[in-house]
């Protein structure tokens, strides 16, 4: 796992982004970025090469699903792997956001087990 | 229909009437007709009557009524003000004790330092494996471990204070949003009035209301409050993580 990848931190209460961005640092990850809805992130996600996308689904705005989908849908960002950190917990969702290729998906409240145990099965995958 | 069907015309009246019309007494008969309709027509329109009064009682009532105007203008927007009240009390209660524990985190990285510089010198101490320059680099070192430590202790305590005193955005958030419970609540009651008072009209209302619930299965909800009880929904990460595996994940 290589540890200067650039990650996309999507959330629109800003303490949960903060919390995730603690949570990253915790396991090494320090070159992260903030957005707060998917209109933001998307613009972000065009022009900076980011490796790695954490994000809601509930936000005003574009939501977390809808930026999944772009996200699959864009040929310079597809490969972009993307893990939805929500509170949303119906199986319809999950089911929605699994068909719609999203690589993990953690409910809030989450632990920082939850959160390593998660990223480390992704980047497993990929390598 | 349970009630008796009554006839508009009795029995008695039905035979006088076709008794003048075989005799030709046309003025006669009609007169019976008018008779009868009359009594009729008097019956609807004191219906009629009864019914605009209790409409005409309700509106009156329902504008007389000046806890719905109140819960409009005032109670309404204070309930908003007061949820926003709550974000903004939550954010800045997870901010502060976030930032105390940021600070904490340097000063329990710098303990574990000054721990290992002591620790080669300590270890030959104890194996009675010192010499004497060795111990006076040991004695400087462990007192100004000590030095500092008096201080970083008295950090910590203040930042874990900090952090304790955090937490009471819980009472007092806890207050405001009981209060919007019982607005809701009082709201929920004067909307069962007025469906009441409108009966049978709003029933199509909540057949729509609920197929657009219907539609909307993947449309955000927000965090679940009573997960156990309701079978649409995961209850907790391994659930989540059942149902994924269950779809190849």
């Amino acid at each position: 796992m290589k540890k200067q990848i650039k990650i996309l931190i999507v959330d629109d209460f800003s303490t949960m982004r903060r919390i995730i961005k603690n949570l990253l640092r915790d396991l090494g990850f320090s070159n992260t970025y903030e957005a707060d809805d998917g209109n933001t992130a998307l613009p972000m996600l065009k022009n900076g090469d980011y490796d790695f996308v954490v994000t809601d689904w509930n936000m005003p705005g574009m939501q977390g699903i809808d930026l999944l989908k772009e996200i699959r849908k864009d040929q310079a960002l597809c490969h972009i792997p993307v893990l939805m950190v929500t509170a949303e917990a119906k199986r319809e969702q999950i089911i929605e956001a699994a068909q719609s290729g999203v690589n993990g998906y953690i409910i809030k409240p989450f632990t920082a087990a939850t959160l390593k145990e998660k990223l480390e099965k992704i980047f497993e995958r990929i390598q | 229909m349970s009630e008796q069907l009554e006839s508009l015309i009795s029995l008695a009246k039905a035979k006088e009437l076709v008794a003048l019309l075989e005799c030709d007494q046309i003025e006669m008969a009609n007169e019976i007709i008018t008779d009868i309709q009359s009594a009729s027509s008097d019956a609807l329109f004191d219906k009629v009557g009864v019914l605009t009064r209790q409409l005409h009682d309700s509106l009156e009532d329902f504008q007389l009524d000046t806890r719905i105007e109140s819960l409009a203008n005032d109670e309404f927007p204070d309930a908003r003000e007061r949820l926003n009240y709550v974000i903004e009390m939550t954010d800045k209660a997870a901010n502060r004790t976030m930032d105390a524990v940021e600070a904490c985190l340097p000063i329990a990285d710098s303990f574990n330092d000054r721990i290992q510089q002591v620790m080669p010198n300590w270890k030959s101490l104890m194996s009675r494996d010192l010499q004497l320059g060795q111990f006076k680099e040991l004695c400087n070192l462990l007192d100004d471990f000590l030095q500092v430590s008096v201080s970083d202790a008295d950090s910590l305590r203040q930042y874990l204070t900090e952090i304790l005193m955090a937490q009471d955005f819980q009472d007092l958030t806890g207050q405001m949003i009981r209060r919007v419970i019982n607005l809701v609540q009082e709201v929920e009651v004067k909307l069962v009035e007025m469906l009441t008072m409108f009966g049978e009209a709003a029933k199509p209302l909540n057949k729509s209301a609920e197929q657009i619930k219907e539609i909307s299965g993947i449309e955000a909800e927000g965090p679940i409050m009573n997960a156990s009880e309701r079978v649409d929904v995961v209850d907790g990460q391994n659930d989540v993580d059942d149902l994924l595996s269950s779809l190849g994940f």
